[in-house]
């Protein structure tokens, strides 16, 4: 009987999943995938640049959620087919290049009426577009709009734009956060009271690094006097970790900053003592509960 | 962490209680050990990268479906307590011992559960340390204080859930309180565990706390978020309505295999109490809902409009669609229900005007507002969108329609819960009538608000969500203030005839259950979805092959695998907890 119930009640089942997986199927099927990274210079041609700029204006820079750029699309912002055409005419001193290049970089300085206060600055997150990438997509807009492609990439904004672009190595920006680069020389940047420490993985592995940063008394490198470096033994151990792999992806060294510490030197061990005494106390707390039964029942 | 067969029995309670609640804390504090040891020796063994590949399944759906049943157990061992919690006190309030005993019962089913919910999140933990590790030492380095404190609320959940099983017997007459009290510390264990948890999800979709290199800058920042408390109160709902779903599911279970008449009614009965406790736990929920899309709009419009407005809209007529299904099969459990009730007859011709209500609010709601069309379809229609029937697509008139739907669902529920009573106070007419008033002007509020949302932008038109909410609890609220004088020393017609209740009727309560579930999953999988490639929205990209967003067809597979494997698991629960009931 119970068998049966429940063989009745899994068809059951089966069937109204089966039945909203079904309708699943039915709705449009399209596969969203993260933009194309692409490298703007200032050697970038004009035709690559408007191409790059569509681009980015309908992946990266997400702003077909709103706008619209062709005969379909979103209303929730300004038609961006006729966005440069407009562009000369919005804000009395700049002209269209000027006004398109603000309207992304800081969106809220001017709203076209009708429209309400909701992008934010085409530089951050979500969009997070590089300087150079910003004048991409002018320049897709110029030449949607059928005005002159005015928009050039100088030096300046690719040189800009690859550091915008370059991640920050957390390793890196621990570094900094902890003084480390006050005077020490990391990839051109830091101080000279200590040495550089660019390539130093190639002469101390990681775990002489690690031991290094734990007690700064180890070793110290010729020429520079013992006893200035502080100790960062207190600083959490990930921290540390992400350091030294930093350290090491500089001399081009695998390392990994997640669990390459000794299991048993782990905080998580620690832990594990104290869940362990909790066990013991609870275990004696038993033992003392049994004999006061035991002489209950005697 | 198995709470070990059977009701406790009365004699030698402190031993059993210290060892039952040791066997608990001995299974975690073994689970925990395993987990840390396979997370050293995969970290050990795998070769340095910030991401690694999960062969067969790929790491995206295997972290998917651990992380999924994972929430769902838990959803389950949270939601339970909550109304174990409530029945036991209206048993002291009544002195009733069917509601003790229904307690009882309820917390029977954490049993396996509970063990199910840890190693599901132990798992899980070995699945991001191994195969993202970059991400989750990031996590970790801005978390790592509130996992410590997760952990200390484990062991605490553990311990006070354990002694509320184990000292029911002891706990009973003039002690009932204490044991009432240690019923209360499982819930805000348990919801301080929830919340705790919301924070590292929710950080995930709208981070605060951290400069513009993505370093910490404030943990209490990173916690409350835009998007935590939101989250934590959606969650805390829906986990009451999931758990009094499986729960009543369990009843419906127990009531198809009954032998005898009494076991039918016995769980005809529960089956009852968990649906009510389900289905008023549910009403409120889309408006928590709303609070967070709210939320959500306010942390990033782009984020809000992808979500409503780009590619994840097509779900959201699937989650209209499940919606309207679960309001369907409520109303005729209700009405099913009402066979039973001597009186309930009057109240039929009520069903049909009802049934036209929800009919047509479920058509408004599972309505799309762009359609795929052929160049030839859109020419004919005037564009992407249908001249008259696109009108139905926006929100204004979705809010509209599901404030609509869940009025009805209420009124089903008051005139059900009148079903064998007659009023006899003098003021019958006029409290009717104040009722009856109460729900016309929440009507009218829902309705008005609802068209003058198509004149105005999409981020004034979601707070106006919150306006015709607000109407509708205001109704509901007036309506049962004045209902319960109005009932008070009422004539009963005759006696609830529990278990004389059609097979059909579990059946409903099954498709609750299922498609609770499955909606869970649906929902699951749009929160985390709308991030799209970001691991953290628009401050730590995913990197990783599996940084697209899959298509709906695909998605939808894995929620429904995944809710089989959850009703196969939880089947495995019940039998526990029947052959445990079985023992005793």
């Amino acid at each position: 009987m119970l068998l049966r119930t429940f063989l009745r009640i899994f068809v059951f089942v089966l069937l109204v999943v089966g039945i909203y997986a079904y309708v699943g199927q039915l709705v449009p099927q399209f596969e969203e995938h993260p933009p194309k990274k692409k490298v703007i210079t200032a050697q970038t041609g004009r035709k690559e640049l408007v191409a790059i700029g569509q681009e980015l204006l309908r992946g990266k820079g997400g702003c077909l959620i709103c706008h619209k750029d062709s005969e379909t699309g979103n209303t929730r912002g300004p038609d961006l087919r006729q966005a440069a055409v407009h562009a000369p005419t919005r804000r009395p001193g700049l002209d269209g290049e000027a006004y398109l290049l603000e309207s992304l970089r800081d969106p809220e300085a001017f709203l076209v009426e009708g429209y309400p206060k909701m992008m934010s600055s085409a530089l951050k997150p979500p969009a997070n577009l590089t300087p150079a990438e910003v004048k991409a997509v002018v320049a897709y807009l110029q030449s949607l709009g059928g005005v002159e492609v005015s928009t050039v990439v100088t030096e300046d904004d690719a040189a800009q734009s690859q550091r915008a672009a370059k991640a920050v190595h957390r390793g890196r920006a621990l570094m900094d956060q902890h003084a480390c680069t006050g005077c020490h020389k990391v990839e051109g940047e830091g101080g000279d009271a200590a040495p550089d420490l660019t390539r130093v993985a190639e002469r101390h592995p990681p775990a002489e690094l690690l031991r290094k940063l734990n007690d700064p008394a180890a070793w110290t490198a010729p020429g520079f006097d013992a006893g200035i470096m502080p100790s960062f033994a207190e600083i959490p151990e990930g921290d540390r970790q992400e350091i030294v792999a930093y350290l090491a992806g500089l001399s081009g060294i695998a390392y990994s900053a997640t669990g390459a510490a000794s299991p048993w030197s782990h905080e998580g061990v620690r832990l594990g003592m104290i869940i362990l005494i909790a066990n013991i106390l609870m275990l004696t707390a038993l033992a003392w509960a049994r004999r006061r039964e035991r002489r209950e029942v005697t | 962490m198995g709470v070990d067969g059977g009701v406790p029995a009365s004699g030698p309670w402190l031993v059993r209680t210290i060892t039952g609640v040791w066997k608990g804390v001995f299974k975690v504090s073994v689970m925990l050990a395993m987990t840390y040891l396979a997370a050293q020796l995969l970290s050990a063994a795998l070769p340095a990268a910030d991401y690694r590949s999960l062969p067969l399944l790929g790491n995206r759906t295997a972290v998917w479906i651990v992380a999924e049943l994972h929430l769902m157990f838990a959803a389950f061992v949270l939601g339970v307590p909550i109304f174990a919690l409530i029945t036991e006190i209206i048993g002291m309030a009544t002195r009733e011992r069917r509601y003790d005993d229904l307690a009882r019962e309820f917390t029977r089913l954490l049993a396996m559960a509970y063990t199910l919910t840890a190693v599901l999140g132990c798992v899980l933990l070995v699945l991001f340390l191994a195969l993202y590790p970059k991400f989750t030492t990031y996590m970790s380095s801005i978390f790592k204080p509130t996992w410590l404190l997760y952990l200390v609320l484990i062991f605490g959940e553990v311990i006070v859930a354990y002694l509320y099983w184990y000292t029911w017997d002891a706990l009973q007459g003039a002690r009932k309180r204490w044991h009432i009290l240690i019923g209360l510390l499982v819930n805000l264990w348990g919801t301080a565990l929830l919340f705790v948890a919301d924070a590292w999800v929710t950080f995930m979709m709208s981070p605060a706390g951290i400069d513009e290199a993505n370093n910490p800058t404030s943990l209490w920042a990173a916690a409350t978020n835009l998007t935590w408390m939101p989250i934590n109160i959606h969650r805390l709902l829906a986990n009451v309505a999931f758990g009094g779903a499986i729960a009543a599911a369990y009843a419906a279970f127990r009531f198809l295999a009954a032998d005898s008449d009494e076991e039918r009614a016995r769980f005809d009965w529960m089956g009852y109490v968990g649906s009510f406790i389900a289905i008023g736990a549910f009403i409120p929920l889309p408006f928590a809902g709303y609070w967070l899309g709210r939320e959500i709009y306010q942390f990033s419009e782009q984020m809000g409009v992808s979500m409503m407005g780009g590619g994840f809209s097509w779900l959201w007529i699937l989650q209209a669609m499940i919606i309207g299904s679960l309001f369907f099969a409520a109303n005729v459990y209700l009405w099913l229900g009402m066979g039973r009730i001597p009186g309930g007859e009057r109240y039929t011709r009520f069903q049909v005007p009802m049934m036209l209500v929800l009919t047509l609010g479920f058509l408004v709601w599972a309505t799309p507002r762009s359609i795929i069309a052929t160049g030839a379809e859109m020419a004919a229609m005037g564009g992407s969108h249908h001249p008259f029937l696109g009108l139905f697509g926006v929100m204004a008139a979705k809010n509209t329609a599901v404030n609509l739907m869940i009025l009805t669902t209420f009124l089903s529920f008051m005139l059900y819960r009148r079903g064998n009573r007659v009023p006899t106070v003098s003021w019958t007419l006029a409290g009717k009538a104040a009722q009856s008033l109460a729900i016309l002007i929440a009507a009218g509020v829902v309705v008005g608000y609802g068209v003058y949302s198509y004149f105005v932008p999409s981020i004034v038109r979601i707070g106006f969500s919150l306006y015709q909410v607000a109407a509708v609890l205001v109704a509901m609220a007036v309506f049962v203030a004045i209902d319960i004088p109005l009932l008070k020393g009422a004539r009963e017609i005759g006696v609830i005839r529990w278990g004389a209740i059609p097979e059909r009727a579990q059946y409903a309560l099954f498709f609750l259950a299922i498609s609770f579930t499955w909606l869970m999953g649906l929902m699951g999988y749009i929160r985390s979805g709308i991030r799209q490639y970001w691991h953290i929205y628009g401050r730590v990209a995913d990197e990783s092959a599996n940084a697209y967003t899959m298509t709906h067809g695909d998605a939808t597979l894995i929620v429904s695998s995944i809710v089989v494997v959850f009703f196969l698991l939880v089947s495995a629960v019940f039998a526990m907890a029947l052959r445990d009931g079985r023992k005793v």
